[in-house]
């Protein structure tokens, strides 16, 4: 009933807006017909008839069907006609009048026969507007002496200002229409502070809210309402006031602007409308352009509210883009982005986080950069697909059970993902989609694109999806029909990762899940050259607008980094462990990462990814051997390669042959080239301070140009997700904090901690002693569970000259620790240097490790030496072959402190804090460690059982206070085993509950719930026993002791 | 600095005094040689690229030049301190001496880290080193050239400012340059072909034909690759080469029984030794842990590449076939496993004999510089050998004679020859 009742309403308000549109349309014809008329008429230079002549098309012009309307005039003898005139039934005329005597007439016909309306086919206003302008010709043919002329009328005439000739036709035609300009003469003469109009609107409103007067009764009473009659006087009295005030001609001026400014009103009142269909608001668009000729002839508070209108409809609602993104991107700007949008015509799609992102920093640059700036700064030709396309395609092939996929057990997910695929490359796209899709083809022709994919979750909850969605390169060869296919496998496998369980598990996380996933896309012709048959930009990477990598510290956070590689940018984007981009610092360039030459080739690009258009494919080939190959032909090889040369690097010259040169990436040219290292700092610079928050902007260059290919909050890149420092730890919990040099990075489930004691350290005799503590760090970081642990020790880490002030490991010795800890103690007077991980430091970036020094003798950190060396030390258990350094190397066990808990190091860059603290297990892991301990105490022969799973909440980690801890138990013994197992598990649930209870405050009965199964079960799969070898869902085996 | 601990000086002043005693020399030459003759500290402010001043504290150490001007390397370090300037002065002045050229030991240094500091505040900080101590140093005095974290780039600078205050051209008063800049040629394969000259001439002394001997070589930069070429020029069969490997981050050695093929792995190897093991292996190599290399049935081993190679736990693992240990890297083997070695029956060239070509080779720059003549490498790598090789039977007939380990006779020889110079000139 509801829902019916729903219907009918949406229906109505539809009909009544398109109604409203449709008579506005007509206002704009009318309106049009005055102000041609006016201009006419008051052109002496125009010859009498063929002002006439030029009248009529305007009266044709204003009706309701131009294409079929004819008209003339006659006066006394005299016939002006359209060139179609004829005379048919369906004819409206007026008299033409001079003082009440008739001099001729204006008629206007129809050709076809039309509905039947107000009278015959005409509308009412029809009527109104033929009476108002016979009015008008009949002056004009007595002021032109079509008819005997009478003085005082001429000269009447001759001093009507063409302004008053509109109002006094607006006033007989279309009074709504008077209202607005009235109303903007209102606030134009109060905008420049016109006394006469102050006391105008005074009176209108003549209550004084300051005064406690009797009338009113407080700002809750309506305000009194005046009649139709008051409000005709004040039109009367402003017009009034704009004569005594503006001269004729500014008030004309003033009409033609508005009048041009009322043509925005269906776009005005299209863009409100939530939900507008794709196509209709694209036409209102594009007929807004033909016929006004854009933005410039709005007024300024329309134009915004078209601006934020069309932004909500087409990017977010998100109400701090809106406002940062109407300044930049213009009603104008919409009218190429929407030609360059393909989707459902009758969709209401977005574009996505990543396309909003992308425009909005496009629009920025534009406006705020100088010109020197923007002659080499460019934007990758793209083409977009509005959200809706993916659900438009689901339903058009009966898809739509995907979308439950996300509710089931990710191992499902995980199984069902690569059957998903291609279920959705074998899908058909819409008639209009295809379409669409051709002519993205035939723009975007030559080149390969990327497809990008453009969430819209990405885009409204601030999470970071980013690397989670697919981003596919083509390689866009061959003909159309097979570019066609590689497009459309493409954009299906970008829809199929939307429903990837990695996605799935991180909406789960972040709440997410029930939200509809709509992705929008992004293509975009990949910027660069071909050399042979590659292609790929010459060079290309990322740019963050806070460094959080700083290997100096005259380097700081807000100086910015840039990762940089020659090649596809991916290699920058993404970390990929063994290959190094280089990595500039935008305001202080000269600082470099690596100085000493070893370190330069060491750490330099030795992988490029490139598309192989022959192939058509994406491969990862040795830079060197481009570089050789192609040499001169390579774009810019002068600007990315050093010569290796004598164990020195110079840059390259006119007299190089790359063929025989040892060539090493370095971008020394280019990173010296002031115009590249200022034209991105600025671009960081700008797009940080407009967007308001740190940006993320990934660019490629062709060697001529900079192009921006996408631009999005910092906070939303890989592992940089800010996370506030918790300020409710207990004192007791807090392991050590710091306030200087930190970088954001949130590290937890550490399970261990190695400090190697400053005071140790510095007490040992020699060289080879402090070689062993680099060896016992080397085989810990063996052990020890693999990211799991964090390494502390005094000064500099990897120390090679003088070991004595650091341990002196290398980087393969530390490569499993989760952070990396420089402790500089005060000794005497002095504090020592740290090293903020140069020795390994791009390896640490590379590998995504933190870096964290630490000033324990500052004042306001914590730094809990009990914690670290008050507990037991575990080293010998872990490596017996060096628990003689015991007194040096401490290993920290947190669970040791609290029961099942870990450690976490929050760090963030922003505020300049780290705090690491312990913290208490959550309720899943409480729960796996307390049927692991159960296991563990269960006499398996005694009471026959075979095995022990866990299933339920417990295995999949998302247990709560409340959940019950599901246990499938293997039983092959007797009936009286049977129940003496089941007293011993009904024992073991008293012990629990009343341990969750003194955890949680929650009582739960039956807390361990404990199903036996039997061999036969497991044969027949029945009941629970089917989740024993189950894919889904499946039972996780607890190991049972196995000494008893 | 702490008084505990380990501390660089203080072993390196140990070290001469067990020397002394095996010397018996009098207390005026120990409390000379225990003790740089002078030092430098002095203090170099910088304009910074910002604008901003910074003072950098340099040192210089001239430990002894009885024997001729010092010489030693300029270390960038932040950690820099002047007892481990101290200690590498005086390891150079025993180096020059074993090596026989006419030079004294000399060691210096800033404390900064060049990663915090821009090309531009390098160079000025290295001219600003030169002009506190154009004085002091000079072809004549004193003589640096490049060590940790300082490159021909930094000598460069160094050179121009200091023949700018002099108003004339020095090129000897730094060496390390570029070839063309004043550099020798022959400076790259000096080390690597220095140890294969002592290598030869050992084998001479044990009887065997190096054509008839194996190698195990550990490491393949510099040094090994030039060593191994000059040591199958001679005829010897190199069947195992280690590396460090990039992508595992842990090294490997890579074994062929009939002989490696060096220019072969040459082409597949990155610019510091690493060898490509895909292609190693595709070319028949055998991929062994990297300290396998020190347990293959060979003549000869060279430790090419790492500190503290042969320890006291691998010491055991060398092949009963091995006759020689040729070090070609700095400090290769423990003090702890040179104890165990010198019980064993095999000969072993130390670090500071077998890699003196490098230094023999900076001294060879400077007296080029000096006639503003340069020799062909042939001829460098000539005058090398002789030098090389008398220096070798220096110290061979001093250990056969006395019966003492080489790396002993070496110290002897050196602290002996410093001690007659400086009494030579009546200053003892």
């Amino acid at each position: 009933m509801v829902k019916v009742n729903q219907d009918e309403k949406d229906r109505g308000i539809d009909a009544g807006e398109k109604k409203g549109v449709d008579e506005l349309q007509e206002r704009i014809k009318e309106l049009n017909c005055f102000y041609g008329i006016s201009n006419i008429i008051n052109d002496d230079s125009i010859p009498p008839k063929e002002a006439l002549e030029k009248v009529l098309e305007f009266i044709t012009d204003a009706w309701q069907y131009p294409d079929i309307t004819c008209a003339r005039i006659i006066v006394e003898q005299k016939e002006f006609r359209t060139d179609n005139y004829k005379e048919t039934p369906w004819t409206m005329s007026s008299p033409l009048m001079r003082n009440g005597d008739i001099i001729g007439k204006l008629e206007v016909c129809y050709l076809e026969k039309r509905p039947r309306m107000h009278e015959g086919p005409f509308l009412k206003d029809e009527r109104r507007l033929i009476n108002a302008v016979s009015d008008i010709i009949s002056k004009f043919v007595v002021s032109k002496e079509l008819v005997k002329p009478i003085e005082k009328e001429k000269k009447e005439i001759k001093d009507s200002k063409e302004w008053e000739v509109i109002i006094d036709l607006l006033m007989k035609t279309d009074p709504r229409t008077l209202l607005r300009i009235t109303r903007k003469m209102v606030y134009h003469l109060y905008r420049t502070q016109n006394k006469k109009i102050t006391e105008l609107l005074n009176t209108m409103c003549p209550l004084d809210r300051e005064k406690d007067t009797p009338t009113w009764c407080g700002i809750n009473m309506p305000n009194p309402r005046r009649d139709i009659e008051f409000l005709n006087m004040v039109q009367k009295r402003v017009f009034d006031v704009a004569r005594d005030s503006l001269s004729s001609e500014e008030i004309s001026e003033l009409f033609h602007r508005w009048m041009r400014e009322d043509k925005a009103r269906p776009l005005l009142l299209k863009s409100q409308k939530v939900g507008i269909p794709f196509v209709e608001i694209t036409d209102e668009l594009n007929r807004f352009y033909e016929t006004t000729g854009g933005e410039e002839n709005l007024a300024p508070e329309d134009s915004i509210s078209i601006r934020s209108a069309l932004l909500s409809r087409f990017f977010t609602d998100r109400l701090e883009f809106i406002n940062i993104a109407k300044k930049f991107i213009t009603v104008d700007e919409f009218v190429p982005l929407l030609k360059h949008t393909i989707g459902p015509a009758q969709g209401a799609g977005k574009l996505g986080g990543k396309t909003s992102g992308f425009y909005l920093a496009k629009r920025i640059l534009e406006e705020k950069m100088d010109d020197d700036v923007l002659e080499n700064l460019n934007f990758p030709q793209g083409w977009y697909i509005t959200s809706d396309t993916l659900m438009d395609l689901i339903q058009y092939n009966d898809l739509d059970e995907v979308i439950h996929l996300k509710y089931m057990d990710p191992d499902e997910i995980r199984q069902e993902q690569p059957f998903l695929e291609q279920i959705f490359k074998n899908a058909i796209f819409t008639q209009e989609i295809i379409d669409g899709l051709k002519r993205i083809l035939r723009d975007l022709e030559g080149a390969p694109l990327i497809v990008r994919s453009s969430s819209l979750l990405e885009d409204s909850f601030g999470a970071a999806f980013s690397g989670k969605y697919k981003s596919l390169f083509l390689s866009n060869q061959g003909t159309l029909e097979e570019r066609l296919n590689e497009l459309t496998d493409a954009i299906a496998e970008v829809y199929a990762s939307t429903l990837g369980p990695d996605p799935i598990q991180y909406r789960k996380e972040k709440g997410l899940l029930d939200v509809n996933e709509q992705m929008g896309i992004l293509i975009q012709k990949v910027v660069g050259n071909r050399v042979g048959p590659y292609y790929f930009p010459a060079y290309a990477g990322v740019a963050f607008s806070r460094n959080e990598f700083r290997w100096s510290p005259r380097i700081r956070r807000e100086d910015g980094i840039i990762r940089l590689v020659t090649g596809l940018g991916t290699r920058a984007v993404d970390r990929v462990g063994n290959d190094y981009p280089t990595l500039v610092s935008p305001k202080r360039p000269e600082l470099k990462v690596n100085q000493i030459v070893e370190e330069k080739v060491k750490y330099s690009q030795k992988y490029m990814d490139v598309i192989n258009l022959e192939k058509g494919i994406i491969e990862t080939v040795e830079v060197e051997g481009i570089l050789k190959e192609y040499g001169e032909e390579y774009p810019e090889i002068r600007d990315i390669v050093s010569i290796y040369e004598d164990g020195e690097l110079k840059d390259p010259n006119i007299l190089t042959d790359y063929g025989k040169s040892d060539l090493v990436v370095t971008f020394s040219r280019l990173v010296d080239n002031k115009h590249f290292i200022s034209t991105m700092r600025r671009i960081l610079y700008t797009l940080e301070e407009n967007m308001g928050f740190p940006v993320d902007v990934e660019f490629a260059s062709d060697g001529e140009d900079i192009y921006i290919l996408q631009c999005r909050p910092q906070s939303q890149a890989q592992k940089m997700e800010r996370v506030p420092i918790p300020d409710n730890i207990p004192k007791p919990r807090q392991v050590f904090s710091a306030n200087r040099y930190v970088t954001t990075s949130y590290v937890k489930n550490i399970e261990y901690i190695v400090y190697v004691t400053p005071e140790g350290y510095q007490k040992l005799e020699s060289k080879e002693k402090m070689r062993r503590v680099a060896r016992t760090v080397s085989c810990l970081n063996e052990k020890l569970p693999r990211r799991n642990f964090i390494l502390m020790g005094p000064g500099r880490w990897g120390s090679r000259g003088d070991i004595k002030l650091g341990v002196p490991v290398i980087y393969r010795d530390i490569n499993n620790t989760a952070l990396l800890v420089e402790i500089a103690k005060e000794k005497g007077d002095y504090v020592p240097e740290l090293s903020f991980g140069t020795h390994f430091f791009q390896d640490l970036v590379e590998a995504n490790i933190s870096y964290l020094p630490l000033y324990p003798d500052d004042d306001n950190v914590v730094f809990n030496e009990q914690i670290l060396t008050g507990s037991s030390n575990h080293l010998s258990e872990l490596t017996p072959e060096f628990s003689d350094m015991e007194d040096v190397v401490k290993v920290t066990r947190i669970c040791d402190f609290v029961d099942g808990g870990t450690l976490e190091v929050v760090m963030d860059g922003e505020a300049n804090e780290a705090l690491a603290y312990l913290k208490p297990p959550d309720h899943s892991l409480w729960r796996m460690n307390v049927v692991e301990k159960i296991a563990e105490e269960l006499d398996a022969d005694l009471y026959g059982v075979e095995a022990m799973y866990v299933l339920g909440s417990t295995k999949d980690y998302t247990a709560g206070p409340r959940s019950d801890i599901d246990v499938l138990v293997h039983f092959r013994g007797s009936e009286e085993q049977k129940e003496k197992l089941l007293n011993w598990f009904a024992e073991k649930n008293k012990e629990l509950e009343k341990k969750n209870e003194e955890r949680t405050g929650c009582s739960v009965q039956d807390l361990l719930d404990v199903h036996l199964i039997t061999d036969e079960d497991i044969e027949k799969k029945t009941s629970w026993a089917c989740h024993i070898d189950s894919p889904y869902n499946s039972a996780r085996e607890v190991p049972l002791s196995t000494d008893k | 600095m702490a008084e505990e601990g380990f501390n660089a000086y203080k072993m390196a002043q140990q070290q001469f005094d067990s020397i002394a005693d095996k010397l018996d020399l009098d207390k005026g030459t120990r409390e000379l040689l225990r003790k740089p003759l002078r030092e430098y500290h002095f203090t170099v402010p910088v304009k910074m690229d910002d604008g901003s001043v910074e003072v950098f504290q340099g040192f210089r150490v001239q430990h002894n030049d009885a024997r001729g001007p010092c010489k030693g390397g300029i270390r960038f370090h932040p950690q820099e301190t002047i007892d481990t300037v101290r200690a590498l002065a005086i390891w150079m002045t025993w180096k020059c001496a074993v090596a026989d050229i006419p030079l004294g030991g000399g060691k210096g240094g800033v404390i900064c880290d060049p990663h915090d500091l821009s090309d531009r505040e390098q160079e000025r900080l290295c001219r600003g080193w030169i002009r506190q101590l154009s004085k002091n140093i000079g072809p004549l005095e004193d003589i640096p050239a490049p060590d940790v974290m300082t490159s021909a780039q930094h000598m460069l600078w160094m050179m121009d400012e200091y023949e700018t205050i002099e108003g004339a051209k020095y090129p000897g008063v730094i060496t390390g340059k570029p070839v063309g800049m004043g550099g020798s040629l022959g400076r790259t394969e000096a080390t690597g072909y220095g140890v294969i000259f002592t290598t030869r001439e050992a084998l001479k002394e044990l009887g065997i034909k190096p054509e008839e001997t194996t190698a195990s070589v550990q490491g393949f930069g510099n040094v090994a690759q030039y060593a191994i070429e000059l040591y199958m020029e001679y005829g010897g069969k190199v069947v195992s080469v280690s590396c460090w490997d990039q992508e595992d981050s842990k090294p490997y050695s890579y074994y062929k029984e009939e002989g490696i093929d060096l220019e072969e792995l040459r082409s597949i190897t990155g610019r510091f030794g690493s060898i490509d093991k895909v292609k190693a292996e595709e070319l028949g190599y055998e991929r062994l842990p990297g300290e396998d290399w020190i347990k293959h049935d060979v003549d000869i081993l060279i430790p090419a590449a790492l500190e503290n190679a042969i320890t006291e736990d691998n010491v055991h693992e060398i092949s009963e076939t091995v006759k020689l240990i040729s070090c070609g890297a700095n400090g290769p083997i423990t003090p702890e496993a040179d104890e165990v070695l010198d019980e064993m029956d095999l000969l072993v060239i130390p670090d500071f004999l077998a890699n003196a070509g490098g230094v023999t080779c900076s001294y060879f720059e400077q007296v080029q510089n000096s006639n503003n003549y340069y020799w062909t490498k042939e001829e460098v790598l000539g005058k090398l050998d002789d030098k090389m090789t008398s220096a070798f039977y220096d110290v061979l007939n001093l250990a056969k004679r006395k019966d003492i380990p080489m790396r002993e006779a070496a110290y002897m020889i050196s602290i002996q020859r410093v001690a007659e110079a400086c009494k030579a000139r009546g200053w003892l």
